[in-house]
């Protein structure tokens, strides 16, 4: 399983990550070389300038929102355990988890956390709240300049006032959830981890 | 599952149930602390609070990560005997909670003796089968101690009974090359053996019927997919082999989707345009694609039933007179001028109705090709008429079900638009475009949504537009008519001493109309202020009635040109059949003999009729290519040249030329929307006279795709309002398919009541062309069938026919008429209840202790194992972790289920999530918003239901 990865890697460490993440064994392994491969360092934790190595999130406009969301507060180093448990949210949810979570913490990759994630990628100053200010810098980072910032602000003003339900003119947590209530965030938020 | 199934499960969980005793016993004293702890810790939740005692427990179980729901309900069984006890000793803290802990145990007790029974029962016959297993047990049994011993301290954790059973039943779990990973295997145990255990004791259960139904079936569903896993030998290489397969079915699924997309043709194509200039843009480029598809098969019919049977079985190029050039004409006949003009070789080949031979049946096969020719060219219309009503009703559904999304339109925009698999540069740069589009075309559907201005100015406006379109309508329609009239008069006079301009005035004068008249609707139509989509449909609407009057027009010039033709055509035939007369009078006059050989005249040499078909299948044809010809031009002169010459004299130039005055073009939406749909128009007209017109439009419309799109991303900008396309391209779909009915009338007509050419022609020698078919009714099909046929056609048989048509379609308004009421009922239903619950939320304070209180009234909720809602953990709890997400003003905002649910999603620190007793805990979040029992009262009730449920789970 992996002989290379799990040298580095400890039986115990890949026990605890899997009840911590639900990642598969052989998953975990996986991850790990490319935790190892992403680590240019290597010093066994990831720095924002790996992260930013990613294409993907090179050129995403909330790219620095989703590296932002692997490092704990006011730390600048993501460890593979870390690293593994921000994946976690991205974990598909799989049938026979679906029923059998009466008993057990919610996990990881549940609906609720991975909107809490999306959640936290508009919430930029982690108050709970979105807020207009917050909104325009998000929309500025998705729309450049192509669009007047008057017609951005209308936007965020639009946007408030669809979501906002309990007048203070920001988007809570609640209200997020409601606005994306229909939206399949358990298929979207999900990523194929290969097994 | 059946019976007797069950039953071996029940027997072998028994058998296993010796083995952990045995395992228990080799337990070491890590584990026995363990125990003693657990011990402990578990009456907390009943409790309903932690003991605060239980400090070191605390420190201890942070050290491990928590989130392993698989462990914590081992612990729980692990346990579970123990509490039983423990229980006893303990007497009665609470009281009902006592007694429902008490059913449960009964329930229990109950069900372990219906198991012994069952395995007394059928002892006999399992034993020899278990012996063996029971053998491999212990063998794997000694082999996973072994590993246990090297392991840390938390493998000695994990050997605790259960899991050592759970492993020994797992052969050789942990092995590499499982295709399942070892936690995997231990989930899927856990769940099967609690699947079972749930159906062993679904009877006692005081659930409903229903519920009780609804989780047998659940259960055993699940027990029959998953217990494979718990088999060994060849029930778990089964098992292994169809998870394998099921991933590598998925794999296979996915893609065969991905392929499924990129086959689509031009899908990147048009979604770069997409993103560029908005949906509007791209949706005519969709229906450009729509068109090539239909031509593609309409080409397919023609060319496979028609063209290639003719060229491949038929007689070849001059054998006869229809299949030869005439004589005087060879010497032109291969000019580039003429074959331009599709005259020459052109005009007697293939490509064309004349060249056709009447012949019943041609080649080996016996095909018939003149019912083959009918048949197919009837036949195009019915697959158009069946792909654009299909494709409408479609569209029609597809539009029902988006109406309802209005609600979080920009937020939606906002939160869900960018698409995080986005790798490439390129693509991302596409995304950023789209998204920008996307947000203006809303914005522009946000402003007309909210403008209301002076409206009886807005009517006098609109009023007054329309006014001024119908005079250029009008006006147009009467130059058509008068340059027509004139034209006709010019007919009669000698041709050669008009000049160019009056031989062409009629074409000339439609050019023009239609070139300038649509740009003039435009502005006229800027004083309406409509919305950029509706006024696209009224432009759309008025340039297609400018168009048709040009259409038919055009078809009365060519009706009057047939009907000359015929008339010549009479005389020519009444003069070939005296010429045949006297040639055999005279013949037989000269010789005196009455066996006269036939006249031997060169094919070339014949005299013929002037074949009305081939010319107007030419006319289409010519229509056709010049329509081409003009599209391309104004595509490189209007749209290219401007833009080249806008971005380069830019330099050397007074005023800014980008900005100012000539700017890019715009993509011309309706125009070309129109364009399209008149040229296919024509070529449904045309299909029948000319068979190789097909081919030729899809020519036209393969490299017009490339050409277009080609010229709308080098050379133009995007609208200044862009706008969203409906979402159904409906509108398109009701024009094309008016003038497919329109373009059928004339085919129809020709086929029903002129008579077909004498000497060219697949239908020559009759007098109607559908004479053809009944020929081939009479004489190729037996005798019954015509009879049936002759009364199918009885005016008796089809008035009635008619009639319960009709009352069919009156039915069937009626139906959709209620549908549409009952759906309108329900929308309003659901929005009703929307703002119910949102009403709710708002004073929830007031509501939450009324809903409280309908929670303690209903009886049965302590009995249901599995509540829905999110169960917060106990405040006390809390303490231990911080929680620094919860501020004060979301507490104070919702006192009662806000307030958990803030605290429950603060949890993210997993060790905050280890202090929680294994009470009850987050099913599917789904109905977070639902009634949940409040911390107190609710908590009390949820403790002992839920440890039932952990005592009935097992593994």
């Amino acid at each position: 399983m992996g002989s290379r990865a799990s040298t580095l890697l400890r039986e115990e460490e890949i026990e605890e990550i899997k009840k911590e993440t639900g990642f598969s064994h052989s998953q975990i392994t996986r991850l790990y070389s490319r935790f190892s491969s992403l680590d240019k360092g290597e010093n066994g934790t990831l720095s924002r300038e790996d992260f930013q190595r990613i294409p993907e999130l090179a050129i995403n406009p909330l790219g620095d929102r989703i590296i932002n969301a692997f490092f704990p507060e006011s730390e600048d180093q993501v460890n593979f355990r870390g690293f593994m448990r921000t994946l976690a949210h991205f974990r598909p949810i799989e049938d026979n988890e679906k029923n059998k979570d009466h008993t057990a913490s919610e996990p990881l990759n549940s609906r609720t956390n991975k909107l809490l994630f999306a959640f936290r990628l508009y919430d930029l100053d982690r108050d709970d709240k979105i807020s207009r200010d917050e909104l325009l810098q998000v929309l500025r980072m998705m729309v450049g300049v192509n669009i007047s910032d008057e017609q951005l602000g209308s936007i965020a003003d639009r946007t408030i006032q669809e979501a906002d339900q309990n007048g203070d003119s920001s988007i809570s947590f609640n209200e997020f959830i409601k606005v994306l209530e229909k939206v399949d965030v358990e298929q979207k938020m999900s990523i194929r981890f290969l097994h | 599952m059946p019976p007797k199934r069950k039953k071996d499960v029940v027997i072998r969980s028994e058998d296993v149930g010796i083995e952990i005793d045995a395992q228990e016993d080799s337990g070491s004293e890590e584990e026995a602390r363990r125990r003693a702890r657990n011990r402990r810790a578990k009456p907390s939740p009943r409790r309903a609070k932690r003991p605060v005692s239980d400090d070191e427990d605390e420190e201890e179980e942070e050290e491990e990560p928590p989130r392993r729901k698989g462990r914590r309900g081992k612990a729980k069984v692990q346990d579970s005997d123990e509490e039983e006890e423990e229980e006893e000793k303990k007497g009665r803290k609470k009281k009902p909670v006592k007694a429902s802990n008490r059913k449960k145990k009964a329930v229990k007790e109950e069900s372990e003796e219906e198991e012994e029974e069952s395995a007394e029962e059928r002892g006999k016959n399992k034993k020899r089968g278990k012996a063996p297993s029971k053998k491999e047990k212990e063998e794997q049994n000694k082999v996973k101690k072994s590993g246990k011993d090297k392991g840390s301290e938390k493998n000695k954790r994990k050997n605790s009974g259960k899991f050592s059973r759970c492993s020994i039943l797992s052969s050789g779990s942990g092995s590499d090359s499982d295709s399942l990973s070892e936690g995997e295997m231990e989930l899927l145990k856990e769940e099967v053996e609690e699947k079972k255990k749930l159906i062993t004791t679904l009877r006692n259960k005081p659930w409903r019927m229903k519920r009780r139904l609804q989780q047998l079936k659940e259960a055993q569903a699940f027990v029959e997919k998953f217990e494979g896993a718990l088999g060994k030998g060849k029930g778990r290489k089964l098992y292994a082999y169809k998870v394998m397969m099921a991933k590598k079915l998925i794999k296979f699924k996915r893609d065969f989707e991905n392929f499924k997309t990129a086959c689509i043709p031009w899908e990147r194509k048009i979604k770069e345009v997409e993103s560029h200039f908005g949906s509007s843009v791209a949706s005519y480029f969709i229906f450009l694609r729509w068109m090539y598809g239909l031509n593609l098969v309409l080409f397919g019919f023609m060319f496979g039933l028609v063209v290639m049977p003719e060229v491949l079985m038929g007689l070849p190029y001059g054998s006869i007179p229809r299949k030869t050039v005439p004589r005087p004409l060879q010497e032109t006949a291969m000019d580039l001028s003429v074959l331009l003009d599709f005259g020459g070789f052109m005009k007697y080949s293939v490509l064309f109705y004349g060249y056709y031979n009447d012949e019943r049946t041609i080649g080996v096969l016996q095909f018939r090709l003149p019912l083959s020719y009918l048949l197919v060219g009837v036949g195009i219309f019915g697959y158009s008429l069946m792909v654009v009503i299909r494709t409408m009703a479609r569209n029609a559904n597809e539009g029902g079900d988006g109406t309802d999304e209005g609600d979080f339109n920009f937020s939606w925009k906002m939160f869900t638009s960018w698409d995080y698999l986005i790798g490439n540069p390129e693509t991302a740069d596409n995304k950023f475009a789209s998204i920008t589009t996307s947000f203006k075309e809303s914005i522009v559907d946000e402003q007309e949504n909210q403008k209301d201005e002076n409206i009886h100015l807005r009517r006098f406006l609109r009023v007054l537009a329309n006014f001024f379109i119908l005079c250029t309508l009008g006006g147009s329609g009467y130059l058509i008519y008068f340059v027509v009239k004139r034209s006709q008069e010019f007919a009669e006079i000698d041709q050669d001493n008009l000049s160019w301009f009056e031989k062409n005035e009629v074409e000339f004068v439609m050019s023009l109309l239609g070139l300038v008249c649509p740009p003039l609707f435009e502005t006229i139509a800027e004083l309406e202020e409509y919305h950029p989509r509706i006024a696209l449909k009224w432009q759309l609407g008025r340039i297609f009635a400018l168009f048709l009057g040009n259409l038919y027009t055009f078809l009365f010039a060519l009706f009057d040109e047939v009907n000359a033709k015929l008339e010549n055509e009479k005389s020519i035939k009444n003069a070939t059949i005296t010429a045949y007369n006297e040639y055999y009078s005279n013949y037989s006059s000269f010789y005196n003999t009455t066996d006269v050989p036939p006249l031997d005249i060169q094919p070339a040499d014949a005299i013929r009729g002037p074949c009305w078909e081939t010319a107007v299948g030419i006319e289409f044809v010519k229509l056709t290519v010049s329509d081409i010809q003009v599209t391309y031009l104004t595509i490189l002169i209007g749209d290219f040249l401007r833009a080249v010459l806008v971005r380069f004299l830019n330099y050397c130039w007074c005023w800014d030329l980008e900005a100012g005055f000539p700017s890019y073009g715009e993509f011309d939406i309706s125009g070309n929307v129109l364009g399209l749909i008149f040229n296919q128009g024509m070529i449904w007209m045309g299909a029948f006279y000319a068979p190789g017109l097909v081919g030729l439009n899809v020519l036209r419309l393969l490299s017009s795709m490339y050409y277009q799109c080609w010229a709308v991303m080098s050379c133009n900008v995007p609208h200044e309002r862009v706008f969203k396309a409906s979402r159904s391209n409906n509108f398109y779909m009701a024009l094309l398919l008016l003038v497919l009915f329109l373009s059928l009338l004339p085919v129809v007509y020709t086929i029903m009541t002129l008579s077909p050419s004498f000497d060219c022609g697949p239908f020559s020698g009759r007098e109607k062309m559908y004479e053809i078919v009944m020929e081939t009714i009479e004489k190729d099909l037996p005798a019954f069938i015509g009879n049936i046929f002759t009364y199918a056609t009885n005016p008796g048989l089809i008035l009635p026919a008619v009639l319960l048509m009709v009352l069919a379609l009156y039915y069937l308004n009626a139906l959709s008429k209620g549908y549409q009421q009952a759906n309108l009922d329900l929308k309003k239903k659901m929005q009703m209840t929307r703002d119910e619950e949102k009403n709710r939320r708002n004073n929830k304070d007031s509501t939450n202790q009324v809903m409280k209180d309908l929670d303690d009234l209903l009886p049965n909720r302590s009995l249901i194992p599995p509540p829905e809602e999110e169960e917060p953990p106990p405040p006390v709890a809390q303490k231990g972790s911080k929680s620094p997400k919860l501020k004060p003003g979301s507490a104070a905002n919702g006192k009662g289920v806000n307030l958990q649910k803030e605290v429950s999603l603060a949890a993210t620190n997993p060790r905050g999530v280890v202090n929680r007793p294994p009470g009850p805990r987050g099913g599917p979040p789904g109905n977070i918003r639902g009634p949940q029992p409040g911390p107190g009262r609710g908590r009390g009730r949820g403790g002992p239901s839920s440890k039932a449920i952990g005592f009935i789970r097992g593994c």
